[in-house]
């Protein structure tokens, strides 16, 4: 974080954060994303809905190359994060992970302290001097993931030892230390119980005052709820990519219509 | 749905009356359990039945009978021995004269001369001598020797040589077991425990009396060393590439189906590699637990890949989508958060692994590693690697092979000391896997 460069820095003034061209994604030779350009503007909460298969998770996993890690995954197009090409050869994919952080489908806190899982990230990226500096770290990023006063009097006791619903705000405790500038989400709530979720989605709220959020939800009503723009998938094609508000009240395309009024999905 | 006729439907079967087909089944599910009650019952019958004779058999070999004589030799006497030609027999006579005098005490009659008590205990007067000159200040108090009889003695209090069966030779007659039982009367010969089972070396094919098991243990020890050092950090850090870094092609996909056929490789084979690989072309010594080792290592390898990658496996994805969403190198995700996580696993693979090397017999025998090898211990860390000795499982198959039946105790005798380790060994695999067990 510390070390990007001051050009890069001038950069974050556009509103847009991602700006994605024709992108592919194959696996093996199934053609899972079918040409999607799409803008992801900063400090937003942007939503991907569409029915079970139609790749928006993958999508989203495209933004931090996580589908780096399946071997059989290739990926065609231009991804920009700030103007860079994140698929640009000398890109290493742990730094942008750094910078773009991700919290998944099922909460995954480590296997240790709750502490631990949270100053994890800054100790391997070095972004605390000392102990004082990493409690401070840990201290602010379970703010804002909005449990700290649940946990800050165990903060030894394991993560794993939470609730799901305060596993799934560690993770996003764990997702902001490392000072990201994208927040990216996999169905963050679909493991939750409604009020788990309405916690989480009132800390999306919040979230967006300093992060660009890409959420992908299956609930309608979610991305309705926390997100200013919706991008609608169906079998791998971006159909629709509008205000939330649009959408929702006034969508162009009949398959988006369809989708919403709970005719296919 | 209420004012439908009720004769239109089916008879209401009662639920506490069963009907045919429900009896069947209930019937087949009680065979079937039943079948497997009964394998289990035939299996812990095997089990106990085993561990009956291994300790009814080995037991023996952890006791010797001593004859337990108190006597005094004074300066004169030590003189005078010291002064004739045989001065073993001059010792060996003050021994039965000894003797004989216990046993009028006791009022027990029995005649018996030098050559007898030469059968029954080997060189008595070899031993006091010995004593005596090592330790002069004893000269003058009384001393209390315990002399081990010989083997057929032994045989002779534990059922393996009875009057009947016996052969006059020239290591035991009829007449000499009066004697016996007479010095067993007096309370002179007794039984004790074999010290020299568990710490002595490998005896000559004539006196199983002093056979024992601690040379080739020390052997097996530093075969255990070289396994563990080697097959360990090689094992796993195969597994880690294969598992986690590697590419899935044909190349690895051969890599895989090798490595799996190698863990059902017979031992034999990997015997007959390292005779050719380490010995005959490599020349390092003959007979050594560290070649021994080495040949144990490539036998342990793939059970310690196979064990590792499977641990690896069992470690749910999340865990490295959570280190690598949150900017973790690969290699940080697998050192900070995999490889504790599937430690217990490795470690539970690994102690299984060496239990296997240790109890592996055959390819010990093609590098040499023989149990009249194993005649004394090494003399140091370094000798204990590369001088001829012997393994616990090999010294085993060497006294059962001897002629001597003395020799058949001795050999369930060190199945007991190589089970003991082995349960040891598992014992400790549980406990490593219980400490480091973390759930997610």
């Amino acid at each position: 974080m510390y070390d990007t460069p001051t050009t890069e820095r001038g950069v974050i003034s556009n509103d847009v954060k991602f700006t994605a061209k024709g992108v592919q994604v194959y696996y093996g030779d199934t053609h899972a994303i079918k040409d999607v350009d799409v803008e992801i503007a900063d400090k937003t909460v942007t939503a991907f809905i569409g029915p079970s298969g139609c790749g928006k998770s993958t999508f989203l996993r495209c933004l931090n190359r996580m589908n780096d890690t399946i071997d059989i995954c290739r990926v065609e197009g231009d991804i920009h994060l700030d103007g860079e090409d994140i698929y640009d050869k000398r890109v290493d994919p742990v730094q942008l992970r750094a910078k773009v952080g991700m919290v998944f489908q099922k909460p995954n806190p480590f296997p240790k302290s709750i502490y631990d899982n949270v100053a994890y990230g800054p100790r391997i990226h070095g972004l605390a001097r000392n102990k004082a500096e990493l409690d401070e770290i840990v201290e602010k990023s379970l703010r804002r993931g909005a449990i700290w006063d649940e946990v800050k009097d165990r903060l030894d006791a394991p993560g794993t030892g939470l609730s799901g619903g305060q596993q799934q705000r560690l993770c996003i405790a764990r997702a902001v230390a490392t000072e990201p500038e994208v927040l990216l989400m996999d169905e963050p709530c679909s493991a939750l119980d409604p009020i788990a979720t309405s916690q989480i989605e009132e800390l999306m709220d919040e979230l967006r005052a300093n992060y660009s959020l890409v959420i992908v939800t299956h609930s309608m009503q979610q991305a309705a709820r926390v997100s200013q723009k919706t991008a609608f998938f169906h079998l791998g094609n971006l159909v629709e990519f509008d205000d939330t508000s649009q959408i929702f009240t006034n969508p162009k395309d009949e398959r988006t219509e369809s989708y919403i009024t709970g005719r296919i999905g | 749905m209420t004012d439908m006729p009720m004769e239109t439907s089916p008879v209401k079967a009662s639920l506490t009356a069963s009907d045919a087909r429900t009896k069947k089944r209930n019937a087949a599910e009680t065979r079937f359990k039943a079948y497997g009650i009964a394998a289990i019952l035939v299996g812990i019958t095997f089990l106990v039945v085993l561990a009956v004779a291994i300790i009814r058999s080995g037991i023996p070999a952890f006791t010797h009978t001593v004859v337990d004589v108190e006597f005094t030799v004074n300066q004169e006497q030590f003189d005078d021995a010291e002064g004739q030609l045989f001065k073993t027999k001059a010792y060996s006579q003050l021994f039965i004269a000894r003797l004989q005098e216990q046993l009028d005490e006791k009022g027990l009659e029995v005649a018996f001369d030098e050559k007898a008590i030469e059968r029954l205990m080997g060189k008595v007067g070899a031993d006091i001598r010995e004593f005596y000159r090592e330790t002069p200040d004893a000269l003058g108090s009384p001393q209390r020797f315990e002399l081990s009889a010989s083997s057929r003695v032994d045989g002779y209090f534990n059922g393996r040589v009875t009057r009947d069966t016996l052969v006059d030779s020239r290591f035991l007659q009829v007449s000499d077991l009066d004697l016996v039982d007479a010095l067993y009367e007096a309370g002179i010969i007794k039984s004790a425990f074999n010290w020299n089972f568990i710490t002595g070396a490998d005896s000559g094919v004539d006196n199983p009396g002093g056979a024992g098991i601690g040379a080739s243990v020390i052997g097996s020890f530093f075969m255990m060393l070289v396994v563990l050092f080697l097959s360990l950090p090689i094992g796993v850090a195969a597994s880690i590439y294969l598992e986690e870094f590697a590419p899935k092609n044909r190349f690895t996909d051969l890599i895989e189906v090798n490595i799996s056929n190698l863990a059902a490789e017979q031992s034999i084979v990997y015997g007959i590699l390292g005779l050719a690989v380490f010995i005959q072309f490599m020349h390092l010594p003959q007979s050594a637990p560290l070649v021994g080792g080495l040949v144990l290592t490539l036998m342990t390898l793939p059970t310690i890949i196979i064990s590792t990658r499977a641990s690896l496996r069992a470690v749910p994805p999340s865990i490295r989508d959570a280190a690598l969403g949150g900017g973790a190198a690969k290699m940080q995700a697998v050192l900070h958060h995999v490889l504790p996580l599937a430690m217990p696993g490795i470690l539970t693979g690994t102690i299984i692994g060496l239990a296997q090397a240790l109890g592996e017999t055959a390819p010990l025998l093609l590098i040499g590693m023989v149990g009249f090898v194993a005649r004394g211990y090494p003399d140091g860390i370094v000798a204990g690697f590369t001088d001829p000795n012997s393994a616990m499982p090999a010294q085993i198959y060497t006294w059962a092979s001897r002629a001597d039946a003395a020799f058949y105790d001795k050999a369930w005798g060190g199945i007991i000391i190589l089970l003991v380790f082995l349960l040891s060994m598992n014992i400790l695999a549980i406990i490593l896997r219980r400490k480091f067990e973390r759930r997610w």
